[in-house]
């Protein structure tokens, strides 16, 4: 019937099941993996259920990052030194006219990936690149190593400790380079590396280099200047600059994410806009005012034209990204200010299926919204403060084997 | 909940209202191409009538192409698009979704009898990889008698949403009908030249099955179907040794896919590097193949000239 990308994407086939008769054995699965803020914790939510079905020890509060596929979650926990990952315990197989889905509990893969500062993690075509800050150094792992349970593929060379980021694929990685003269200071740009670490070219300028993101085969970086575009595809990267456009008005993205199903880019743009970018058009910069200033924000991987944004009076945002307007809004939680310390609880996003979770770390809950009417759907009781959030899985079919 | 892709299958354009009448002798028709070789088609047809764009542009490789905002609102603002069909078009569910057109989308393989996709791309979609065509291969325009049923439908599309040039159409459509016929003629005479036990070539992905089922030859490709798919290690080792047995004269690379893969098996095999082929892509316009029909003609002749050199 079409194939099934990611978990995610996987939800397109409950919508095609109504389109084909004869579609038996199809089972729809959804977790929320949530991680608290003050507890080393991450709790798994059984979305459909809308109820917790595990709590995974952890050695520092951890940050979440989830796989492209869906099929493994990691706690990047900085206080510990220390990611480890989970296997969400939903997968999916294409099977060309059809995918199937595997639904197991979720388990810890025993999978420790140790190193000082862990900071950024980025997946590209397959590889999962986590940088550690206070080594100056990436650690690279394939997920289906992780899987197996084995975790380091190889790592780059130390360097000198700084808030850096790197991408890698099977031949190349792209790294940042720091500010040698004050290691406190973002990286100044990006250079590119082979496996044998030997670096290729010069470095690509990218001054306060801050956030990166990926969507398709583009992969971007901010920088107080613009954007370095880098496209992995042929035999080398191919790096360009995209300066932002004069007719914006002095800032800059320091946090971005990439669009799924259409290609683009949304980051933030001071604190109180959200700018839309599209490096291959002529125009590629669209500026959006925020009526407060901007919590969280995350892209719709299945409604692709929509982004959602959160604001700190405790407003849920839609942002329609084809016409670059925000087209609605809804009250999810009460007030969180941007005021105190950038590392305080506050609302984050993911979206699942037809359903916006936003945890409500005050509260102790997760929010639910209704992705489709941007009307309030429930919400699920954790306790604690619920904090970092994604979400994993899709439809497919299942066999009796 | 994305709703049904709304194809708008031929017989059902006739329901469509018509552009009025004075806007059409006024305003070009807004036609949105889904690539590169479909774009030109709609080029002979359509002549300075319409207006044309076209999603995956030359060089493009449509099996992963990523949809951009800006293809949404080309896309919104299309009176007609018209795209290959046969799911080959893998973004095009997720476009028309969000543009919430209501412009008719026009699959041109309507009436081209499809070939089964081979059981081998199957079996290596199969073993995990994500990207799939589905039962038949797309690679419809690969052979000259389908591209001219593309042509037709594209006519029969127009005719269908501007009545009033319908004429200017046929009689575009009928021109350059007669240059593909020719074309037709030039790659079988040309395919004919070469000895039957040659007609063994290899290519990056498999795109080329029309074109070896309508003009006799056959075609090894490590790729599968789609250019998305990485070919696995014991493909790769069991084309080799075909290559061997076979003694396949020579491989070639595409213009979308990486020459990496190609330049291996022709290492390991000693077979040698016959040249690019043009399969899901027209080049650049200052390429050799920038319209389809010289697309056909360089594929036609690079093979001949790489694997049967002597004749010719
Ligand atoms: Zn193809």
């Amino acid at each position: 019937m079409t194939r099934v990308q990611t978990g995610t994407i996987g939800v397109l086939l409950t919508t095609l099941a109504l389109n084909c008769a004869a579609l038996a054995g199809e089972k729809t699965a959804w977790r929320l993996f949530v991680s608290d803020h003050s507890e080393p914790i991450v709790n798994v939510i059984d979305l459909l259920k809308q109820e917790k079905i595990e709590t995974f020890a952890t050695k520092a509060p951890a940050r979440l990052y989830r796989s492209k596929t869906g099929r493994t979650v990691l706690a990047v926990q900085r206080g510990a030194d220390l990611v480890t990952a989970i296997d969400s315990g939903i997968s999916f197989e294409d099977h060309g006219d059809h995918g199937d889905i595997k639904v197991k509990a979720p388990r810890l893969l025993g999978v420790e990936i140790a190193g000082k500062q862990p900071s950024h993690v980025v997946e590209y075509g397959g590889e999962i690149a986590i940088f550690f800050d206070g080594e100056g150094r990436a650690r690279i792992a394939s997920e289906r190593m992780i899987l197996e349970s084995k975790s380091v593929l190889r790592e780059t060379a130390p360097g000198m400790p700084h808030h850096g980021v790197a991408v890698a694929n099977d031949r190349y990685t792209l790294i940042s380079e720091p500010n040698v003269k004050n290691s406190d200071a973002l990286p100044i740009g990006i250079k590119i590396v082979d496996k044998s670490g030997a670096q290729i070219g010069g470095v690509h300028s990218c001054p306060d280099l801050h956030g990166e993101a990926t969507s398709g085969n583009i992969l971007v970086f901010s920088c107080a200047t613009g954007l370095l575009v880098a496209s992995m595809d042929g035999s080398t990267p191919q790096v360009k600059r995209l300066p932002y456009a004069a007719a914006l008005p002095s800032g800059k993205t320091t946090t971005m994410l990439g669009g799924r199903g259409l290609q683009y880019f949304l980051g933030n743009y001071g604190s109180d806009k959200v700018v839309l970018m599209e490096p291959t058009e002529a125009e590629p910069f669209r500026l959006v005012t925020l009526p407060m200033r901007r919590v969280d924000f995350a892209v719709d991987p299945v409604r692709a034209k929509f982004a959602y944004i959160f604001t700190e009076d405790g407003r849920l945002h839609r942002l329609d990204v084809v016409a670059g307007k925000l087209d609605g809004s809804l009250r999810v939680t009460g007030p969180y200010s941007m005021d105190d310390h950038w590392n305080d609880p506050r609302p984050r996003l993911a979206v699942a299926a037809d359903k916006i979770a936003v945890t409500d770390p005050a509260r102790g809950v997760v929010a639910l919204v209704d992705a489709t009417s941007l009307t309030k759907a429930g919400e699920i009781s954790l306790g604690g403060r619920p904090f970092n959030i994604v979400a994993v899985g899709g439809s497919g079919q299942t066999h009796d084997d | 909940m994305l709703k049904t892709l709304r194809t708008v299958v031929l017989a059902g354009l006739v329901s469509l209202s018509p552009l009025a009448a004075g806007a059409a002798s006024t305003k070009k028709l807004n036609v949105v191409a889904s690539f590169s070789i479909i774009a030109d088609f709609a080029r002979h047809v359509g002549g300075d009538r319409i207006d044309l764009r076209s999603l995956v542009g030359a060089n493009g490789d449509p099996h992963v192409y990523e949809p951009r905002p800006a293809d949404v609102r080309t896309i919104a603002a299309a009176d007609i698009v018209l795209v290959n069909g046969l799911r080959f078009e893998g973004f095009l569910r997720r476009l028309i979704e969000a543009s919430g057109t209501k412009a008719p989308v026009v699959e041109l393989t309507k009436g081209v009898r499809p070939l089964k996709s081979t059981e081998q791309a199957h079996d290596r979609e199969r073993s995990g990889h994500h990207h799939h065509h589905g039962d038949y291969d797309p690679h419809a325009w690969q052979a000259v008698p389908n591209a001219r049923i593309y042509v037709k439908n594209i006519v029969d599309a127009f005719c269908s949403i501007d009545p009033p040039g319908c004429t200017t159409y046929e009689t575009n459509a009928k021109a350059y009908d007669a240059t593909l016929s020719v074309l037709d003629d030039e790659i079988r005479t040309t395919i004919a030249r070469i000895p039957p036990h040659k007609r063994v070539v290899i290519t990056a992905h498999d795109a080329f099955g029309y074109f070896a089922h309508e003009y006799g030859l056959t075609f090894l490709a490590p790729e599968g179907l789609s250019t998305d798919a990485e070919a696995p290690a014991s493909d790769i080792a069991s084309l080799i040794r075909q290559i061997k047995r076979d003694k396949v004269a020579a491989v070639f690379g595409e213009n979308i896919t990486d020459p990496r893969l190609v330049q291996r098996i022709a290492a390991e095999t000693g077979s040698k590097i016959g040249g690019e082929l043009y399969s899901d892509a027209l080049s650049r316009p200052d390429g050799p193949a920038a319209t389809y029909v010289d697309m056909m003609k360089h594929n036609a002749s690079t093979i001949r000239k790489a694997i049967a050199p002597d004749v010719p």
